[in-house]
């Protein structure tokens, strides 16, 4: 056992008390049983000499009625008086067998003995029996020695009616007396005589000889006293307590009865009561260790529990309640550690909550968001079920903030997170808000139910929303990845559906699904950045154009240069692919003004070849915030002795509104140089026409989205005939991009377009190719009537 | 003048010393004359129912007749206790108890058994030898009689003052015997010479035993 322990030290002690206890116990009660054992031996042996003394006393009495009775016979004293010695002696022998008397006399008046039973009668008796009759005066009985033996011995006188004589009856204390005592009392009795000399010896005995003679050795020691007393003798057969009881003593001779208990045998039955004592106490103990052990069991058991609740706490683990344990100190324990637990899991959620939930929106956040991705991928992994999740971005949120505040676009916010959850249904922990505008979804679905469902939620977003009176028309570019062929892990995933989503923003209001071409930009940023610096180097871009025709004439009016990268392992790279890269790294600054000498170049060219044709060549944002471009510009102008006039620059509104004020210096400059200005991709930006109204533009470019669609969709077509009005009021030229049909052409040549580009004229081409193009070129028939219909319609 | 006699008995270990003295006081008369004698113990005190008798010197038979006696027996007890007969005389032994009695003698000088009776027996006992005889009851161990036989007429038994008379008679030599019961059946009386004229005369005797406590 180990005491160090708290059970063990339970255990030990109530151990230790119940051994201390039991301990006293069994002593005072052996003690007790010892006491009693010998003070009952006392009085057991103190009985049996009363029981002795009457037996002989019986034996006397009954000696007396014999002798009495032969006495007093009148046969007898008839025979005695007639002096006939014959019929004397055997009536003497007669009565003296009737009652066992060993030896039966007549004693004469003269003293002498007149007849016996005996043939020969021994003289100390005759001596015995004169010294009665002196003392006697009627009848007596006295123990008497005869040759060492004891005898009881009665005599009677015989009257006629005076007394004539007497009779002497004696009577042995012999084998039979003792094993009668023997009998009665349960005791051992030997009967010991001692001569002049004062050795005892061993006359007879219910013990064995040898024993009895080991008896009587023990007794040399002791002198015999005329009262009874108590000693104590070993024999082989143990202690024995002894009684003696002198019953006869004359001058030579004494005579002792013992009465003899065994010390072990009367307390043999308290040693088995002790025994079974000790079997008691033993039990006591066992059940006292048993008991404290289970005791303690219960206060450990309980402690080391909380223990183990205590080390799963500290290990963070506060999922499992701690269950009560009852109303004791424990309890109390028990239920203080649950109160803990509680109050530490409520502080945990608190915290978790602020760490990984938005505040804004209650949305979880990234953080949690890619915990719940990795252990859906891990569940997925597990079950091979499809997992997909999208990433959502808003169009334009940044011009909502600036313009209506923070406030409203936290409000703003708020109000796609419901949306997203609507449409979501299902668990709110799939929707996520990443940060800023950006959301995220998790779809354990296969891919074509996740695209449905962020064509649902594009679907949900189309319908404007409505804040503190203001409404505002989102939009929002979706990204699609999916496990496990996009990406085995949350961050991968993440990542390739943030591809995707600015994949998806790129080509307009779509969900777009994560394909590695999208990637190579993120992938590969850095080796693309240098892989953009060695194209320029090794001259890898090829600039493109595609010809804008006056929808009118159909004649060739102009053309947009474009640049394309032809890379040495890809092939043909579209600038999808690399514009976004390079205006985010600052590299387009380096491929503008390669596009811009470029194009000055094939300008003068064209020119050569009598091809006068103007120039549209795309500024991106940080071209319009680069102050020196205009500078730049005026020089390559110069170098290739080429018209700022022959040059359009196209803007994007976007493009414009991220710095507007710089923006418009710029063009200023640009403008004032000759140079004409165009706004492209007009109609999906935010730009107010009062602030267009102050920029120095000369030519609007329709939205190829409006343009595409304007043969089916009657909106569209009324959108693109009233920003062809609103370009002609404003007195700037309208250029409609995406023509893919003559149809369209002729609807914009109708509603007054100036001018168009699309693939229906052509896509656009390495630039060298351009004269063999309009060469070829046929414009379709517009005929007067068309236009003058139109323009009437217009009206 | 005066005699002096000793006689040492030893019955059953008690020394007895009987003496005698016999104070003779001479009378003128030769005929008949009363003779009283009183009967000492050992101590000198008077002895009732001590027996004294006087036998002839010569033992010429005298020619006077037998007196009977009677012993009854009443309260268990036989009355009287001291008896003297002349050798023939018979002796009755009324039973005046409710209970019946069994009278015997195992004496020498007379050995008798009347079996159980009441009332009268049917015939006396004649004791026709002189000695004592002690008789008893064979049912009641206490009851005790003596009746001691003489071989002569003159006799007499101590009153409770130890005086004794023997009347009429005659003048001549006699041995004067004085017997007690507890002298015992074996034990020889005291004997005095007595030489008697006509006169009355007196003597004395003393018996060695000691005087019993009054019955």
């Amino acid at each position: 056992m180990r005491f160090r322990s708290f059970e063990g030290r339970i255990v030990g002690l109530f151990l230790l008390m119940m051994l201390v206890v039991q301990l006293a116990g069994f002593i005072t009660i052996r003690s007790g049983i010892d006491h009693n054992a010998r003070a009952a031996i006392l009085a057991e042996l103190e009985i049996s000499e009363r029981v002795f003394k009457r037996l002989l006393h019986q034996n006397t009495q009954r000696l007396r009625e014999g002798a009495q009775l032969l006495a007093a016979d009148f046969g007898f004293r008839q025979a005695v008086t007639s002096n006939d010695r014959e019929t004397i002696v055997s009536a003497l022998a007669n009565h003296g067998a009737r009652i066992g008397a060993a030896t039966v006399v007549l004693i004469d008046r003269d003293r002498s003995v007149k007849a016996s039973s005996s043939n020969q009668t021994s003289p100390a008796l005759v001596q015995s029996i004169l010294t009665l009759i002196d003392q006697a005066q009627d009848m007596q009985s006295q123990n008497v020695l005869i040759d060492r033996h004891p005898y009881q011995l009665v005599v009677v006188p015989v009257k006629a009616p005076l007394t004539i004589g007497h009779v002497a009856m004696t009577f042995p204390i012999d084998m039979q007396i003792v094993t009668d005592m023997k009998a009665l009392s349960g005791l051992e009795v030997s009967v010991l005589t001692a001569g002049r000399d004062g050795k005892w010896l061993s006359d007879v005995s219910t013990l064995a000889k040898d024993e009895a003679s080991g008896v009587a050795q023990q007794m040399q020691s002791l002198v015999a006293s005329t009262n009874s007393f108590t000693t104590n003798l070993e024999t082989s057969r143990g202690q024995f307590t002894v009684r003696a009881l002198p019953i006869v003593r004359d001058a030579d001779h004494v005579a002792l009865v013992l009465l003899q208990r065994s010390v072990g045998e009367a307390i043999a039955p308290y040693r088995k009561l002790q025994a079974t004592l000790l079997l008691l106490t033993a039990l006591g103990i066992a059940i006292a260790v048993a008991g404290s052990f289970i005791t303690a069991r219960r206060i450990t058991t309980p402690l080391k529990d909380l223990s183990r609740i205590a080390e799963r706490f500290g290990r963070g683990d506060y999922t499992e309640p701690v269950a009560p344990r009852g109303d004791d100190e424990i309890g109390a324990l028990s239920r203080t550690f649950e109160t803990m637990r509680t109050s530490i899991l409520r502080r945990e959620q608190e915290i978790g909550r602020l760490a990984y939930w938005d505040t804004l929106t209650n949305l979880p956040n990234r953080a949690r968001f890619s915990i719940q991705l990795s252990e859906a991928i891990r569940k997925a992994a597990l079950n091979h079920h499809p997992l997909h999740i999208l990433m959502m971005d808003l169009d334009r949120f940044k011009n909502v903030n600036d313009v209506l505040g923070h406030t409203f676009g936290d409000a703003l916010l708020r109000q796609v997170a419901e949306r997203l959850k609507i449409q979501i249904g299902g668990e709110p922990d799939q929707v996520a808000r990443l940060g800023g505008d950006e959301f995220a979804v998790l779809l354990e679905m296969p891919l074509e139910q996740a695209q449905l469902v962020a064509a649902r939620i594009l679907g949900s977003l189309e319908e404007p929303i409505s804040l503190e009176d203001q409404t505002v028309d989102l939009g929002a570019g979706i990204g699609i990845a999916g496990y496990p062929e996009h990406g085995v892990d949350a961050e991968s995933l993440l990542s390739r559906a943030e591809i995707a989503m600015y994949a998806a923003k790129k080509t307009g209001n779509e969900a777009v699904v994560y394909d590695p071409i999208l990637d190579q930009g993120s992938q590969q940023s850095l080796s693309l950045l240098s892989e953009l610096r060695r194209a320029l180097e090794r001259n890898e871009f090829r600039l493109y154009v595609q010809p804008k025709v006056g929808l009118e004439t159909g004649k060739v009016i102009a053309l947009e240069v474009l640049v394309r990268w032809m890379h040495p392992e890809k092939g043909l790279v579209f600038p999808d692919n690399f514009i976004p890269f390079a205006e985010k790294t600052g590299f387009i600054r380096m491929l503008t003004r390669w596009v811009l000498e470029e194009s000055a170049v094939l300008c003068h060219k064209l020119a050569a070849q009598g091809l006068d044709m103007k120039i549209s060549a795309n500024l991106s944002t940080r071209d319009l915030l680069d102050q020196e471009l205009p500078t730049k510009f005026a020089d390559i102008l110069a170098r290739h002795q080429v018209q700022a006039s022959s040059f359009c620059l196209e803007i994007t509104e976007s493009a414009i509104m991220d710095d507007p004020v710089r923006a418009q210096v710029t063009l200023e400059r640009l403008h004032a140089m000759g140079v004409e200005l165009s706004i492209d991709d007009f109609g999906t930006g935010y730009s107010s026409l009062a602030y267009l109204k102050r920029l120095p533009v000369d030519e609007l470019k329709i939205d190829k989205s409006f343009v595409m669609n304007m043969e089916s969709d009657a909106d569209d077509a009324k959108i693109v005939r009233s920003t062809i009005d609103l370009g002609h009021n404003m007195g700037l030229r309208v250029v409609a991009e995406g023509i893919e049909s003559e149809v369209v052409w002729k609807l914009l040549a109708a509603m007054g377009c100036d001018q168009g580009q699309g693939y229906f004229m052509s896509r656009p081409m390495p630039a060298d190719k351009l004269p063999q193009w309009i060469e070829q070129w046929v414009a379709p028939i517009i005929t007067s009537d068309l236009l003058k219909i139109s323009r009437f319609a217009n009206k | 003048m005066t005699f002096a006699m000793t006689r040492i008995t030893k019955p059953r270990g008690i020394r007895v010393l009987a003496v005698f003295s016999l104070l003779v006081t001479t009378i003128a008369n030769t005929q008949a004359g009363n003779v009283s004698v009183i009967v000492t113990d050992a101590a000198g005190q008077p002895l009732a129912d001590a027996v004294v008798y006087l036998e002839a010197a010569g033992k010429q038979p005298l020619s006077l007749p037998v007196r009977k006696a009677i012993i009854e027996q009443k309260a268990y007890k036989f009355a009287p206790l001291v008896t003297a007969v002349q050798v023939g005389a018979e002796v009755l032994f009324p039973n005046n108890d409710a209970v019946r009695h069994n009278v015997y003698s195992f004496s020498a000088a007379k050995t008798f058994e009347l079996k159980l009776y009441s009332g009268m027996p049917g015939a006396p006992v004649v004791f026709d030898k002189p000695g004592t005889v002690v008789v008893g009851c064979n049912i009641h161990d206490r009851m005790v009689a003596y009746i001691h036989v003489v071989d002569t007429p003159y006799f007499a038994r101590t009153d409770a003052t130890g005086m004794a008379r023997i009347e009429n008679v005659t003048a001549g030599k006699f041995t004067l015997k004085s017997w007690h019961y507890l002298l015992a059946e074996k034990s020889e009386p005291s004997e005095q010479m007595i030489t008697l004229t006509a006169a009355d005369a007196t003597a004395s005797a003393r018996v060695g035993v000691s005087a019993p406590a009054p019955r």
